[in-house]
Order: structure tokens, then sequence, then C-alpha cells
């Protein structure tokens, strides 16, 4: 059965349409990068799934629950995480009180799929820095730890709005490769939205590729590379 | 001695601003919200505790009950007023002018059920004094200082370490972040709402007592307590509670070289000199 499933969705803002009518389909353990140049819907795309722009038609369904009526908190309890471009952090707060503060409103305890020791273990220099304030340390050190505020309890559904953005490429390989390791062990979903098609490409198990609020390629990315969508970008 | 008086005198009200300028800042550096319509509830806790004491409680039971009444009515504001107000995308000038007007009304209802003339409490607080070193204190006044800090050092506290603290401070640094992590921004604004506005009672009742009510009082001192936030740093609870008193106790200490109606002149001389040597403020974040 799909993860996430997208049927007709059409949202966008005032009288502006964005997206019309988006189908898409995430299975467990899968990572779905979605490429397009600015503009496209991407991240209107996300803003419609996680709750925070209305549907204006069309169902969400998250492992077999329909959740386009529901709250942006109400579908983050069910597992629909999303890592927000650039502001994935508390920057006025300690490290430690950035995680306190969500593994508080997140954690259960023994059934979580993350708490706040298994952070620590995928990311030691978080533990280092524990008493650090958050806005000042590094950008990678900063996405490792928004990667780790959006995972905390028990994420099913993993969305990143361009989470390579102003990294270092080596910093980037390697949280991509966490991410897809993470998703793999414990059959999450993970959606990527990404301008950097190279690195997504390399982590992606299927590439969806949007123009206009619509989808103009769908497929491994080794068809992508075949199929010439170099101009989509 | 005159001095000293002078001194220790801006020290007493300077506690009392301390707690006004504090609480605001609360509600600003998590809102966002230019909350003046705090000066009411400041104003309100006054006269609630006088009712009381006119219908004979003691103004202990004043001093308890009057914060948890103020708390009440600042969800009411937050509820009924700011959020839908935020629901209906209002830009800040808006929320400001709504502010003003629900401090208008609240002044002059107040001047409607109670008086427009000043009111003193009949209670001892006022006439019972000590001297120390040539300086005069009553009761109300020392009453203020300790109960100032003591608020000014639990709110810090509770902050820094309880969960609601760090909530509160997460909710402020990132409101975006705080709806997507499930940290509920609406509920912690009520939260925050209802902590600034008991607290804020606790000055409006003890500067009752000592000096009496008025009505319309309180917009002055919010203005001279916004004055302290903004030079103090926003968003910094020590820097609005030092400033508030500093700049009192300079402008108490004004009144040996010039006449009393330039003290507000003095607050905001000292506002600009403040703001031309550290124009973010004297407590802020790097």
């Amino acid at each position: 059965m799909d993860l996430l499933q997208i049927d007709g969705v059409a949202a966008g803002y005032g009288n502006k349409a964005v997206l019309s009518d988006l189908t898409l389909a995430l299975r467990p353990g899968e990572v779905l990068a979605l490429l397009g140049h600015n503009g496209a819907g991407k991240t209107t795309a996300l803003r419609t799934i996680a709750g925070l722009l209305p549907a204006r038609r069309g169902t969400v369904t998250l492992a077999g629950t329909r959740v386009e009526a529901m709250s942006v908190a109400q579908r983050q309890a069910l597992g629909l995480r999303l890592l927000p471009e650039g502001r994935g952090i508390f920057p006025d707060l300690s490290v430690a009180e950035n995680l306190d503060v969500v593994a508080a409103a997140n954690c259960r305890g023994a059934g979580d799929l993350f708490g706040m020791a298994d952070v620590f273990g995928l990311f030691p220099v978080l533990q280092e820095r524990r008493g650090v304030r958050a806005g000042s340390m590094s950008g990678g050190q900063q996405q490792m730890l928004a990667l780790s505020l959006a995972i905390l309890g028990t994420p099913r559904c993993l969305m990143m709005d361009e989470p390579s953005i102003g990294l270092a490429p080596n910093i980037v390989a390697r949280i991509f490769e966490l991410v897809r390791d993470l998703c793999v062990k414990h059959a999450m979903g993970v959606l990527l939205v990404e301008q950097n098609v190279a690195a997504a490409m390399k982590i992606a198990d299927r590439i969806v590729i949007m123009n206009n609020g619509e989808i103009v390629f769908a497929g491994r990315p080794d068809e992508a590379r075949a199929a010439n969508v170099w101009h989509y970008f | 001695m005159l001095l000293l008086q002078l001194l220790v005198n801006g020290l007493v009200t300077g506690c009392a601003l301390g707690v006004v300028a504090f609480s605001f800042s609360l509600v600003y550096s998590t809102t966002k919200i230019f909350h003046v319509a705090h000066a009411g509830v400041y104003t309100l806790a006054g006269y609630l505790a006088w009712s009381l004491a006119r219908a004979g409680m003691p103004d202990i039971v004043g001093l308890i009950v009057v914060p948890v009444v103020c708390a009440g009515f600042g969800v009411v504001i937050q509820r009924l007023l700011y959020d839908p107000l935020a629901q209906r995308r209002a830009t800040h000038l808006v929320v400001l002018i709504a502010s003003l007007g629900l401090l208008a009304i609240v002044q002059n209802a107040i001047a409607v059920l109670w008086s427009p003339d000043i009111l003193h409490f009949d209670s001892t607080w006022r006439v019972q004094t000590i001297k120390l070193v040539g300086v005069t204190l009553n009761y109300a006044q020392i009453a203020t200082v300790v109960v100032s800090v003591a608020l000014y050092g639990a709110t810090l506290f509770a902050t820094r370490h309880t969960g609601i603290g760090k909530r509160i401070r997460a909710v402020a640094s990132n409101p975006f972040l705080a709806e997507l992590t499930r940290l509920h921004p609406r509920r912690t604004y009520a939260m925050v709402m209802a902590l600034a506005s008991a607290l804020v009672a606790v000055p409006g009742m003890l500067v009752g007592f000592d000096l009496g009510l008025q009505p319309y009082t309180g917009t002055t001192v919010l203005l001279t307590g916004t004055v302290a936030v903004i030079a103090g740093g926003v968003g910094s609870l020590t820097g609005a509670f030092l400033v508030s008193i500093v700049v009192t106790v300079l402008q108490n200490l004004s009144l040996l070289v010039m006449p009393g109606q330039w003290s507000v002149g003095i607050t905001f001389l000292i506002f600009v000199a403040f703001m031309l040597v550290r124009p973010r403020g004297l407590f802020a974040a790097a």
C-alpha cells in the first residue's frame, strides 16, 4: 500500500492557482525527488501536503488516513513531517533546548522511532555542542539539528524543502546518505524537493519533474537521464 | 539626605515599572504584538483590588485573587481580539490600533464604573513607615521592591529552566517551526498573555496602595516601560527590568536640578542617549 497518496489536489494563493490537479504516490522506504525550476509548484505541493496551505480540491492520504482536512499539528502527530527551507531550527535557543522542547511535544517514550539518544547517536556533534546557541552554529550543523527536530518521535513520511541550500557539497552528500539509510531502515517515505538535481538524483528511487504546477515527467533517475528532461530546469 | 531619598524613591518606582516593562517585553517578543492594552490590565488590577478592599477583604486577598482574574482577562484579549485579527492577517499597525482602542475602552469603563478622580486605599500600608539611615519608606514601597525583584527572578528562572518557558522562547524564536513541531503557537500566545497579565497586575496594585488610583496614569507608565524595553534590548527581560530602574532613578534625581513636569522629557532624553550609544539596546543578543 502507498504510504502517502495525493490525489487530484488543487491549491494556490488568493486568485492564483498554483496546483490544479496534482497526483502523487509515495511508497514506504522510498525516496521520491520532486524537481523543477523556481515557481514550478514544488514548495506549494509540500505546503499543501503539510497542511500549511488548504487543498481546494482532492485528497491527501497518509497510511490509509485521509488528512486533507486536518490541521498541521494533527498531520504532524500522525507522522507527516516537514523540514522547512532555511528555517528549521529555533536560533535563539541552545541545541539542547531545541531538542528538549520538540521532544517534549513529540516523544512518548519507549515506542518512539527517534528519541533524544537516537538523535545524538546519528549526530554526535549535536551532543558536543548541546550548550551552544543554535543560531551560532555552522550551516551544516544547523541542518543536522533541523533534521533531528523533524524526525523526533515517530515520523512516517519526511518532506524536505531544499535541504541542500547553502551547504558544502560533502555535507549535503553526508546528510542525504543518512536520510536514505533512515528511510530504508525504518520504512519511512521521503519526499525531497531540491534545486540541486545532481545530489537529489543520487539518493532518489524515483523522480518527478514539475512545470507550471503540473507533472511533466515521472520515472527512475536513469530514465530521467536518458529522456530529454533538462529543458525543464 | 534629599538625594538619598530621591534615589530610593526612584528605585521603588523603578522596580514596579520594571515588572510592567518585562511583562510587556514577554508579550512583545513572543507574539510580536505591541500590546498597549497592557496598561489597561495594569490599571484595572488596582481598581479590582480597591473594590475587594472596600468589600472588607484584607489586601492580601486582592494580591492573590486579582492576578488570577487579570490572567483570565489576558486570555480573553488574546482569544477575542488578537487571535481573530491574526486569522484575518491584520498588519501590525491594525493590531496596534485595536490594542489602543481596547486601552481607551478599559480606561473609560474604569472612570465610569469607579471614578474619574483619584481613589485611595484605606489600608495602613501607606502610613506605616520605617526609617533607615535617614530614608523613610512605607510598607507599600518595601513590598513593591521585594515582590518586584522576586517576580523578576521567578520569571527569568521559568523562561530558562521550565518546559513552558522553553516553549515560549521557542515560539518567540521561530513561530513557523513551532507550528510544524506541534508546539501550538496560538495556545502558547494565550499562555504568555495570561502570565504577563497576572504579572502586570501586581505593580498595578502595589503602586495603587502607595499612591492611589487614577484611570489614565497607566498610559504614561507603559510608555516609560516600552522605552525601557527598547533601550534594554528587545527580548531581554533583564534589560527591561534594569533599564526601568535606571531610567526611574535618573528621572527622580533630575528633580534636584529641575522641576517635576520635565520628568517625561528626561525619560526620552535618556532614551535618545541610550539609542545613540547602543542602538540595538543594552542587553540585545549578539
